[in-house]
């Protein structure tokens, strides 16, 4: 039952990055690695946070907030 | 005197985890067992994951996304025999025992968030629009756009100028709304198969990468029973959207980084 939609490598990765790096359960161990530190890899990765925003904003996007709301 | 270690966790589990087949994909790699949970952890060099040598680090695609990967695979694996909590990339604690003192601390919690994932996996779902071939295949069957222009085939220049402005807005306007029609639609009905399901931002073309933007990034939390139905319903919007310029990209089943928060008032108290 596993992988019956397969996993394309690129996509994969894409996949990966987007989970790894924005989800999982987070807590600052005993060091002081914020999150916020760790979230510095959208700024690598040429991601600013705005524009995703802005983006988000210009497309309208009006079936996210109820749905969200929603959960 | 060795280098300084730190201990990178990557989940958190409810049976004690299988670990021979983690072998290669990173060093000395463990569980901590507390209460019944069993963190799985693995050492790691202060230099490389340290606060100076991770900052560092992270900036560097090619370490993040190698570095990623093993982090997801070691989930993956130990995916295979036991639910998990998958960590956020670079959980970093300096010994064991803390390690020991966080899983004591947030016992409760993790017993709770792994009964409710039990029996469960998580799929993603993005949909991503290429808007030249929507507009195509709307336009000609648009009652309202094949109107004006018809109108502006009869007009003079100045009157078409305008009216190929009001079409233009038009198309803009629909290709909107169906993006956002297949958009909920989707998730609707997806959501109606699943436990639990979420929407996340949407990622641009520099991380994509593709020529398509990105309409919509979500994922579910699907019963192990229900996940035949879930793909069904996957491959029947598929082929409704199919040459429609709306293309549909199911993935999984991923470890739930989606569903596994810990109550806010918890993390607010840290």
């Amino acid at each position: 039952m596993n992988n019956v939609i397969a996993k394309s490598k690129d996509v994969t990765l894409l996949e990966i990055l987007d989970r790894v790096l924005d989800k999982g359960v987070v807590i600052a161990g005993d060091m002081v690695i914020s999150v916020a530190d760790v979230d510095l890899i959208y700024l690598g990765l040429k991601v600013l946070l705005s524009s995703v925003e802005t983006m988000e904003k210009l497309r309208g996007s009006p079936f996210i907030g109820p749905m969200q709301e929603a959960k | 005197m060795t280098r300084q270690q730190l201990v990178y966790l990557y989940c958190v589990a409810d049976r004690e985890p299988e670990l021979k087949e983690t072998e290669g994909l990173a060093d000395n790699l463990y569980f901590v067992c507390n209460n019944g949970l069993y963190a799985v952890a693995g050492k790691v060099e202060e230099e490389e994951f340290g606060q100076e040598g991770l900052k560092r680090n992270m900036a560097d695609f090619e370490w993040v996304k190698a570095k990623a990967s093993v982090h997801e695979r070691i989930i993956e694996l130990v995916m295979a025999d036991t639910d998990v909590i998958p960590f956020k990339f670079g959980t970093l604690f300096n010994t064991n025992d803390s390690l020991k003192v966080m899983l004591e601390q947030y016992g409760e919690e993790f017993e709770a968030i792994l009964r409710k994932l039990a029996h469960k996996q998580e799929w993603g779902l993005k949909i991503y629009c290429n808007s030249e071939k929507l507009k195509t295949s709307f336009s000609n069957d648009e009652a309202e756009i094949l109107k004006i222009e018809n109108e502006i085939k009869s007009s003079s220049v100045g009157k078409s100028y305008f009216l190929k402005k009001k079409k233009d807005e038009l198309i803009e306007k629909t290709l909107n709304e169906r993006i956002n029609e297949c958009g909920q639609e989707s998730f609707e009905l997806l959501k109606e198969l699943s436990f639990d399901a979420h929407i996340n931002r949407l990622l641009p073309r520099e991380v994509t990468e593709r020529e398509d933007e990105m309409v919509l990034n979500s994922a579910f939390l699907v019963d192990k029973d229900e996940v035949g139905d879930f793909q069904n319903m996957v491959d029947t919007l598929k082929m409704y959207y199919e040459g429609k310029g709306l293309l549909i990209d199911c993935t999984g089943p991923w470890p739930p980084y989606n569903f596994c928060g810990l109550s806010r008032e918890k993390v607010q108290n840290e």
